[in-house]
């Protein structure tokens, strides 16, 4: 657990060491998210309330989204990495060291522009999304169980490429949840809606910790819950299946 | 180069994406999900308001996402950052020892990359938009959309190379990408349709080259015989060429290449 920690103070080291383009790219990822907020604003103003969502709730969506994609693309970017590092064979100067090869992978690299996301999910939270002591709590609550959630769905999808040789279903499935989680899931009905709870669990991860947020439910807070160990239980036993196959690529830093 | 090469140097290209079938299948993959869920939020929001939005039916906003997108996903989204790495790199001094134009080449092999893809994608949004919004809304509006859609996209590779040449100055064109990404997005009518804008808006929009990117294909496909459109995103492409063909010229005089 230890070296765990001292990789990751490592890596957002590396990550901070140039300021000025860590605050560079920050900047640009929220010029990019207010554009998206921007969006919402125009549609809902046009629109109305559609299936019981307004300007409000997807402030609430955009604020989870941000902040636990920010974390899982930003801190444990190699998450979304997987499928490439199998295949051109990039995980080899992780299996020597002490610690699990998954855990490793995903504390070692930053990526500072996703940073910049979750910095705009917190304050977006704090401006625009009616911040009352209990709301704060399921609002960080939400966002660490959605982070949990999308890093394993990343993982899950790329280390497909353990079994199929290409990385291309890490690919289609970073673009799916990162979509998918985007639009409110309510507002969607049979197999769109079925996907979203389901295959590609969009909906857990930004749709509902919303709803949480703004009116919490119990039952819906365990679905979540429970989806989530499924889905990270499932990711940890595919990717240590799929590791029994691994193939050297005598690659020492890609990781 | 003459004109004779041209379209040899764009089928060339167009052959090396099309010996790529796994690419084209993952465009096609990510264009039926987009087109799926964003044109299905916009049929929502055309119920919730009795069938129509900003005059849009809910098969006309599945048709027009389904022809803006088309025009978006077919493009190397990265391309602004590709060049920008080229000119700040140095990479494309080597290109400027051959006996053609570095612009035009750029434009030909790219213009010749997307068309593949382009295809790609209407087929994909033709069948998503005929299967979840029903049936075109104009057969001979839908016809003009076709050339309007090719239009569009040399619109856009010829704009991307105005906003990346940048860099033979800045030396950076990650910001530049990022900016311009978003222009389209908006102001290009790709997400939404003009006519939802605030009137303010709607006529700072109109007054950009960004919808003759998205926002004119997807306006004929949706159902509205507006020829006239096609001769404002000819008149775009000329200037924007006029305007690539300036900075590359100036660009290219300056250009400083560190090391070998």
């Amino acid at each position: 657990m230890k070296g765990l920690f001292v990789t990751l103070q490592s890596a957002f080291a590396e990550a901070l060491s140039n300021r000025r383009a860590f605050a560079f790219h920050a900047a640009v990822m929220i010029v990019n998210d207010l554009a998206w907020i921007g969006f919402w604003v125009v549609f809902f103003h046009k629109a109305g309330t559609v299936r019981g969502w307004n300007t409000d709730q997807i402030v609430l969506l955009q604020a989870v989204l941000t902040t636990g994609g920010g974390i899982s693309l930003g801190v444990l970017s190699n998450a979304r990495r997987v499928g490439t590092l199998v295949t051109s064979g990039g995980l080899d100067a992780l299996l020597g060291l002490p610690a699990h090869p998954l855990a490793q992978l995903l504390v070692r690299k930053i990526e500072p522009i996703n940073l910049g996301d979750t910095i705009f999910g917190i304050v977006l939270f704090a401006v625009a999304g009616h911040p009352t002591p209990w709301r704060t709590v399921v609002f960080f609550g939400a966002s660490v169980v959605s982070t949990v959630l999308m890093t394993s769905f990343l993982v899950l999808t790329g280390s497909l490429a353990f079994f199929g040789g290409r990385s291309d279903s890490g690919e289609l499935g970073f673009s799916a949840i990162l979509m998918l989680s985007n639009y409110p899931s309510s507002v969607f009905s049979g197999y769109a809606k079925l996907l979203m709870y389901t295959v590609v669990p969009a909906a857990f991860v930004a749709t509902v910790p919303a709803q949480l947020i703004d009116k919490f439910d119990a039952k819906l807070a365990a679905e979540m819950l429970a989806i989530t160990v499924v889905f990270a239980a499932a990711t940890i036993a595919t990717f240590n299946a799929g590791l029994r196959r691994y193939t050297s690529g005598s690659v020492w830093t890609n990781a | 180069m003459s004109a004779r090469t041209a379209p040899v140097t764009a089928w060339t290209s167009a052959q090396r994406v099309v010996a790529q079938p796994g690419g084209l299948l993952m465009t096609a993959v990510i264009d039926a999900m987009v087109v799926a869920v964003l044109a299905g939020v916009w049929r929502a929001a055309a119920g919730a308001n009795g069938g129509t939005i900003a005059g849009y039916s809910a098969a006309a906003v599945t048709w027009y996402i389904a022809t803006s997108e088309a025009g978006t996903i077919s493009m190397n989204s990265r391309l602004i950052d590709d060049i920008g790495t080229d000119i700040a790199s140095g990479a494309i001094a080597v290109e400027l020892l051959r006996p053609v134009s570095v612009l035009r080449q750029r434009l030909l092999v790219e213009f010749g990359r997307v068309l593949p893809r382009l295809a790609v994608c209407i087929a994909t949004g033709f069948i998503v938009a005929r299967l979840t919004g029903g049936r075109l809304p104009s057969g001979s509006a839908a016809l003009l959309a076709v050339p309007s859609l090719v239009l569009a996209i040399a619109c856009n590779i010829v704009a991307q190379h105005v906003f990346a040449a940048g860099s033979f100055w800045l030396r950076e064109s990650r910001a530049m990408w990022f900016l311009y990404q978003k222009l389209v997005f908006m102001l290009g009518g790709m997400l939404i349709p003009l006519e939802v804008f605030p009137s303010w808006l709607r006529t700072m929009a109109v007054m950009t080259p960004f919808p003759s990117m998205a926002y004119t294909p997807a306006r004929l496909a949706s159902g509205h015989f507006e020829p006239g459109l096609l001769g404002v995103q000819v008149a775009w492409l000329a200037v924007l060429g006029g305007v690539a063909a300036f900075v590359f010229g100036r660009g290219e005089r300056r250009l400083q290449v560190i090391g070998g």
